[in-house]
């Protein structure tokens, strides 16, 4: 067996760690840009908005975490397997329950892109397991840096207290985010991988970020849908404004009053 | 999904707020044409004329009622601190503070909140000093006023700061940040202090915070108190809550303001005495579960540890002055698994000679059963330690009672000297003067005096001990390196420690709990065994993926913990017919017939061709001081083509202070020399290097 310690390796640019983050940095400032993730940001997060994307984080995670499981022998998987630390499915569970209840398995609603998402994830644990990685990091290496900042803001934003809600955000079987992330590079970084493997890897984290921004944006336009739906389009600025200008002037509401008063009276004296 | 009218008193967000409005407007609309058909279905004329007049007259005015009655308006800004929102958007902070008769205001930068939560408990806290505080957003006050703060009698800026990516203001201090830039306002007269939140792995570390608290002073204001540092990758949460603790003593000494101006201390927990209780229902040193200790159930964490028992426990070092201990814990049938680089966690016992004393000093019989109950109803905290227990538990189990207490204690149990004097001094010792920071240096931090020794040397200070139990923190559990690895030791977990034992310059004798406690859980032939209450907290310390990967461990003293598990398991690896790659340990001691730890293991290590390379520093052994950087640099030709060319993996574990920093000069010392790297260069590589987990590093202070 050739060892390893004969082989000449370049200072910088040759570990899957940094070249999976320069080939992905385009894709993840664009998911950052996405209306779902800007609202997020700046606070703007209600709770249907939240429980609809835990929807999809359920059926995401779902979908990875058993394929990782069922290929944890697998040489491309092992060393970046860390179930312990990191599998997200049971606090996803929690945290549906707490927001739908004990039946919430029925009220789980995703759009098709999740549908996407969770064939493609099934798809590579089927077929190219090797490409679970890129998956993963993906996920999990987002959820321990701006995910866990995430976290807090939606802990504010629906002004919950303590856990309940957020378990999704916490790790409780990670000390420091910082230093795992650091040991989960390394892990990356000592997967064998063929030159042709490392390019396909390196592609299917690109289509991982597209898969999740095609989900933020679907959810947007499923969340944009149903406040239609309520007769009141959060982007329709005519009918805030007119809402607005009538709950803040006291004139037009009493000329409407009278207005309503005249017309009521009249149609009643009309119809006899 | 689902609109439901049960949300509209809990409506946070405008926009919801209003799809509830406009959905109930809806449903008006339904029951108003429900008015109108069913008047026309009226066949006879029951009705005359004028009754449909006036029925018409009250239907319009129900309408107009029920469209346009005052909704209550959903709280919108979830930013106001809630006791405090005058209508009238109000620019400048200080006609503010003076309508509403405050005179502390607490800033906040902040991104997640978490800065803006810590200024409103700040401002709860000033509640309790006889303070009226608000919190503010700077974004929304004209900073420019600060220099007016003086105007307001006892008056204070405190400045929660939050720093983000390299070293920037949050969003909402931007502009204030720039302000302080820019200006050259005089500060004269503005009492201020300034509490940091940042992370270590940054590294511009809390650069707004410190930048804030210099500016501020630069400008000619006053610090009331020391800049706070929090640090959010060990623990933001405890970081604020010491400082704090600390800051409001220092604070009511500047003001010259008594706590709550009443004879009692604010008090957080009253006292419930249980004279008839049943032994069975009382703590008596568990940390979660009532009987967790007699039944043991897996899974076993830090409220549920397993009690190990001690199957080995022997000296180390063979001279010196020093004891350093091999012990090994017993963890048969618990479940409990490990990896060689994790941490064991054991909860220490106070040493019961000073419980029993401390006992004797206040007059009090320890063995009373007690509560202590938290008089806020609403707090989560019900009890400082697990209640109901006995003084006696509490101080052997649960309390800190070794350490130098901090300001708040000594500020705290002053109102209960009877001596002016001392109490002045316990005072002074709290406030941020500078005699009373002396003071305080001197006499308490220098002269390594704890609770019980300031009992002593205060003869007119006489606390009730259930103050004195609210007051002291909670006694942590202490954490250790793993010494052995699961492949070869599956049911057996190692620990290497040194006790810490000195004389202090008040010739008192200061003793580690921990390491004393564990010292003397010695394992005696036919004797019952001693246990250990522990738990495994995982760690990201760990051997290389690939067996075949080389790694340069580097752990002086007690430092060599982790690596004995290491080397273990690369030895287990080459049992198992793995190709092993190159294992080199760097070591340190001070004598080599004295505390070379583990010697005859290393070197049978070394003879079997596991241990590849074995390099010691002796440090006192010759005139000059000899270190583990010392060999490195020694062999740096063979650890750069190790490091550049082989993707060894470099661990270091041990002293913080001095010796990893010492280390990572040798480093890049060798990356310029061998490598041709400048220094800047050197830097980014071995930043790099830990990015990509091959630079680990395990170290305490």
């Amino acid at each position: 067996m050739d060892s390893m310690q004969s082989k000449p390796r370049e200072a910088t640019g040759s570990d899957l760690s940094e070249q999976i983050k320069a080939a992905t940095k385009d894709s993840h400032v664009r998911a950052e840009n996405t209306q779902l993730m800007l609202s997020y940001q700046k606070g703007q997060i209600t709770p249907t908005q939240y429980k609809l994307l835990l929807c999809s984080l359920y059926e995401i995670y779902q979908a990875l975490e058993e394929e990782l499981d069922r290929n944890a022998a697998h040489p491309a998987v092992q060393p970046v397997y860390f179930p312990q630390e990191l599998a997200r499915l049971e606090s996803l569970e929690l945290d549906l329950e707490h927001f739908f209840g004990p039946h919430w398995r029925k009220r789980v609603t995703v759009p098709a892109a999740t549908h996407r998402y969770t064939q493609r994830l099934r798809e590579i644990g089927r077929n190219r397991p090797d490409l679970l990685v890129a998956h993963a990091y993906t996920r999990y290496l987002g959820d321990l840096s701006g995910g866990q900042v995430l976290g807090k803001i939606t802990q504010k934003s629906l002004g919950l207290s303590g856990n309940k809600g957020v378990l999704f955000f916490s790790f409780p079987g990670v000390t420091s985010p910082n230093r795992f992330k650091q040991l989960y590079r390394s892990r990356m970084n000592s997967i064998e991988l063929t030159e042709q493997q490392r390019r396909d890897v390196l592609d299917e984290a690109t289509t991982a970020f597209e898969l999740n921004i095609e989900v933020f944006d679907d959810l947007q336009k499923m969340l944009s849908i149903t406040e239609e739906a309520s007769s009141e389009k959060g982007n329709d600025a005519t009918s805030k404004t007119l809402s607005k200008t009538f709950s803040s002037s006291p004139v037009l509401q009493f000329a409407l009053g009278v207005g309503i008063t005249l017309a009521t009276v009249g149609m009643g004296v009309y119809a006899f | 999904m689902e609109l439901h009218s049960s949300k509209w008193p809990s409506i946070q967000n405008g926009k919801s707020g209003r799809h509830i409005c406009s959905l109930n407007y809806v449903k008006m609309e339904d029951g108003e044409s429900q008015l109108l058909s069913d008047e026309g279905q009226t066949p006879e004329p029951l009705l005359g004329s004028l009754d449909i007049f006036i029925f018409s007259l009250i239907a319009g005015l129900l309408i107009y009622w029920f469209l346009f009655r005052k909704k209550t308006e959903p709280v919108l800004d979830f930013k106001t601190f809630p006791a405090v929102s005058p209508p009238i958007p109000e620019t400048s902070f200080i006609e503010k503070m003076k309508k509403t008769n405050r005179n502390v205001v607490v800033f906040y930068g902040s991104q997640t909140g978490t800065a803006e939560e810590f200024a409103n408990r700040l401002v709860k806290d000033a509640h309790r000093y006889g303070m009226k505080g608000m919190a503010a957003d700077p974004e929304e006050y004209d900073m420019s006023e600060l220099s007016r703060l003086k105007e307001i009698p006892n008056s204070m800026a405190v400045f929660c700061m939050a720093t983000y990516g390299e070293g920037d203001p949050t969003d909402n201090a931007q502009e204030f940040y720039d302000w302080m830039q820019g200006t050259d306002d005089d500060l004269e007269g503005v009492n201020f202090a300034v509490f940091g939140l940042g992370n270590k792995t940054y590294e511009h570390f809390n650069a707004t915070g410190k930048y804030t608290d210099k500016r501020l002073a630069e400008l000619g204001g006053k610090r009331v108190f020391d800049l706070g540092l929090g640090d959010d990758d060990s623990n933001l949460e405890e970081d604020f809550i010491s400082w704090k603790e600390q800051f409001w003593p220092a604070v009511c000494e500047f003001f010259g303001v008594e706590a709550t101006g009443e004879d009692s201390s604010i008090r957080q927990f009253e006292l419930v005495v249980h004279n008839d209780i049943n032994m069975n229902q009382v703590y008596t040193g568990e940390m979660g579960r009532l009987k967790s200790f007699q039944t043991q159930k897996p899974p076993f964490d830090s409220k549920n540890p397993f009690l190990a028992p001690v199957s080995v426990n022997r000296k180390l070092n063979k001279g010196g002055n020093r004891h350093l201990m091999h012990i090994e814990l017993d963890i048969m049938d618990s479940k409990i698994r490990y990896d060689a680089g994790d941490h064991v966690a054991v909860y220490p016992i106070n040493d019961a000679v000073v419980v029993n004393r401390i006992g004797e000093r206040l007059g009090v019989d320890l063995d009373t059963a007690i509560s202590l109950r938290n008089l806020d109803e609403e707090s989560n905290k019900k009890h400082p330690f697990p209640c109901p227990t006995t003084y006696r538990t509490a101080l052997s189990h649960y309390l800190d009672i070794n350490n130098k207490p901090r300001k708040n204690v000594l500020y705290d149990l002053a109102q209960y000297a009877s001596d002016p004097q001392e109490q002045e001094n316990m005072r002074k010792m709290a406030s941020a003067s500078p005699e009373g920071k002396a003071l305080y240096q001197s006499w308490v931090l220098d002269s390594e005096r704890n609770i019980l020794a300031i009992l002593e040397d205060l003869p007119s200070l006489n606390p009730p001990i259930d103050h004195l139990c609210e007051l002291l923190p909670r006694l942590q559990a202490r954490y250790y390196s793993i010494a052995s690895s699961s492949k070869v030791h599956p049911n057996s977990i190692h620990i290497c420690a040194v006790v810490i034992e000195y004389t202090t310059e008040t010739g008192r004798v200061y003793k580690g709990v921990a390491t004393n406690w564990l010292k003397n859980k010695e394992v005696t032939e036919n004797g019952h065994k001693h246990t250990v209450p522990m738990y495994v907290r995982r760690s990201q310390f760990r051997l290389p993926f690939k067996p075949s990967n080389p790694v340069i461990m580097i752990g002086p003293g007690t430092g060599i913990a982790p690596f004995m598990g290491f080397i273990q398991e690369r030895a287990w690896q080459k049992e198992q017919g793995k190709d092993v790659g190159e294992t080199i340990l760097y070591f340190g001691c001070r004598h080599k017939n004295e505390d070379f730890l583990y010697q005859q293991e290393l070197e049978e290590f070394e003879r079997a061709g596991v241990l590849t390379q074995l390099n010691v520093a002796f440090s006192r052994d010759q005139e000059h001081k000899i270190y583990v950087q010392h060999l490195l640099k020694k062999n740096k030709e063979q650890l750069w083509k190790l490091i550049h060319s082989n993707n060894a993996h470099i661990y270091v574990c041990g002293d913080a202070r001095n010796m990893a920093r010492d280390v990572h000069t040798a480093f890049y010392e060798i990356a310029e020399e061998v490598g041709g790297l400048t220094h800047t260069q050197a830097v980014d590589y071995f930043k790099k290097l830990m990015t990509k987990g091959r630079y680990s590093q395990d170290v305490w202070s």
